[in-house]
């Protein structure tokens, strides 16, 4: 089927942003929005992520985006429509400190996450093994503790934005790649698909660790980079673990789904930059060995599978958000391994810049032009 | 039950070492040291090692080399446990799984 049609808004990238995104749009009532998509729906970063979703940050923005998902996800099933579950199971973070370094940012953190409204709390290592049994405490100076925080299944909630999206008359093309994006006296005029071509004067591009690729499509440079990040799934056993155990030293994080299996990643310090979604051995070792310190009967556990996803990295760790020097073409991408949390809150807030509107949560400080004014907004707290 | 006891398979080595005891779900049993747990279990006529984890219908030896799930069991307080790979040893206690197996005990 070939495409060569009109609409009044293409939104680049079928994970759960990109379908966030397109829902907002469509709620709003602005008019016929294409969501293309060059796989399927969720193939990427998000059908391979971590499924976190923390409000424990280092920088008020970012407590604030999450703080406002957080309130979305736990309404998303109802507000969607959604007749299954989005598995959204808030059993909480637990951060753990092991330097001291750490820990003085953990008393920061906490404390403008409290000032935000965000009921974290600074926990002693026996207070922290009393929300994790099997913790080892050992060697942990300090944790912090939010039980609000939690995890949800990506696939799910992109199929419900989807969903949603859909019955709004949003028009989802899967398998339709990207080839360009044409630019007429400084604005959007059309997008370029291996299947047609389809004129539009709003283009979002959200595609992940592509956007890079994607925004310079459209002319627009963005300092940006594509990370792999490795993750693995075990064997289900009854529910044991309640939180997302994280730490930021060690660069790991594990969760127990629903369903019983553990998932956890960690990340490599010298991994470079690239698109390559190769496992590693080297990975399955230092995984294995890392959690088996942390959460030491994880060990007895069997790995079912590894895989590997990659993040869209920006220099600060904070994403990129709103309108770029093209006009019509916006930026909701660098999401730096927090996409997926913070996708309902981008939908709503990217969909607000487009319709002109006062967006609900403060973002002028997300735009592209920061790094040109060398107004970074550093976040302290990531894996 | 001696006509039950395996002696060969295609992959595993049945090396028959000396006569342990072994309990499965409380009675005591007669085994081989170092032969498949699940072998002893035949030989002592039992032949359902688990069930299924959503209707919970009755689950026996079925591939028999480690790979197909059907006769996880919980050994000396392990979930999971392959029994038809892992090899028996002196004392072993040996349970069958209901549900997913319980990785720890938070209380």
């Amino acid at each position: 089927m070939a495409v060569n049609r009109r609409a009044d808004a293409v939104v680049i990238g079928g994970g759960v942003v990109g379908a966030s995104i397109a829902y907002h749009l469509a709620r709003r009532g602005f008019g016929r929005i294409a969501l293309v998509e060059r796989s399927y729906l969720a193939s990427g970063s998000t059908g391979r992520c971590g499924a976190g979703v923390r409000q424990q940050w280092g920088t008020r923005l970012n407590c604030l985006l999450a703080r406002e998902s957080v309130r979305m996800f736990e309404r998303m099933e109802d507000e969607l429509g959604y007749d299954r579950s989005i598995e959204f199971k808030q059993g909480g973070y637990l951060l753990l400190a092991y330097t001291d370094r750490e820990m003085n940012q953990f008393v920061k953190n906490v404390e403008l996450e409290q000032s935000l409204g965000i009921p974290a709390s600074l926990l002693t290592p026996a207070e922290a093994r009393a929300i994790v049994p099997m913790l080892n405490a050992g060697d942990v100076l300090c944790a912090t503790y939010c039980p609000t925080d939690g995890h949800a299944n990506p696939f799910h909630v992109t199929y419900a934005y989807v969903g949603a999206a859909r019955r709004l008359g949003v028009e989802v093309m899967t398998f339709t790649e990207v080839k360009g994006i044409v630019v007429e006296n400084g604005r959007v005029a059309r997008v370029v698909c291996d299947r047609g071509v389809i004129d539009t004067g709003v283009v979002v591009n959200a595609a992940g660790p592509y956007s890079g690729l994607v925004a310079r499509m459209a002319g627009v440079e963005i300092p940006f980079w594509a990370e792999r990040h490795q993750i693995l799934v075990t064997e289900p056993v009854e529910p044991v673990l309640r939180p997302m155990v994280m730490s930021f030293s060690r660069r790991i994080y594990c969760q127990q789904t629903p369903h019983g299996s553990f998932i956890m990643g960690m990340a490599d310090p010298n991994e470079q930059p690239g698109f390559s979604t190769e496992s590693s051995w080297k990975f399955l070792v230092e995984m294995a060995r890392e959690i088996t310190r942390v959460l030491p009967p994880v060990g007895d556990l069997k790995v079912v599978r590894q895989w590997a996803g990659l993040y869209d990295m920006t220099p600060d760790a904070h994403p990129i958000l709103g309108a770029t020097p093209v006009e019509g073409f916006y930026l909701a991408c660098g999401f730096s391994g927090h996409g997926f949390m913070l996708a309902p809150v981008t939908g709503r807030l990217i969909s607000e810049i487009i319709c002109d509107e006062k967006p609900s949560i403060d973002i002028t400080g997300l735009d592209l032009g920061r790094f040109e004014r060398g107004e970074l907004v550093v976040e302290p707290s990531v894996v | 039950m001696t006509d039950a006891r395996i002696t060969t398979h295609p992959i595993l080595e049945f090396k028959e070492g000396r006569k342990v005891r072994f309990t499965f779900d409380g009675r005591e049993l007669d085994g081989y040291e170092g032969e498949p747990i699940a072998a002893a279990l035949h030989a002592a006529g039992v032949r359902v090692l688990g069930e299924s984890p959503k209707l919970k219908r009755p689950r026996g030896f079925f591939c028999a080399i480690g790979n197909c799930s059907s006769c996880l069991m919980t050994v000396d307080g392990r979930p999971n446990v392959r029994v038809c790979t892992e090899k028996l040893r002196e004392g072993m206690c040996v349970t069958t799984q209901r549900g997913k197996g319980v990785l720890f005990a938070n209380d």
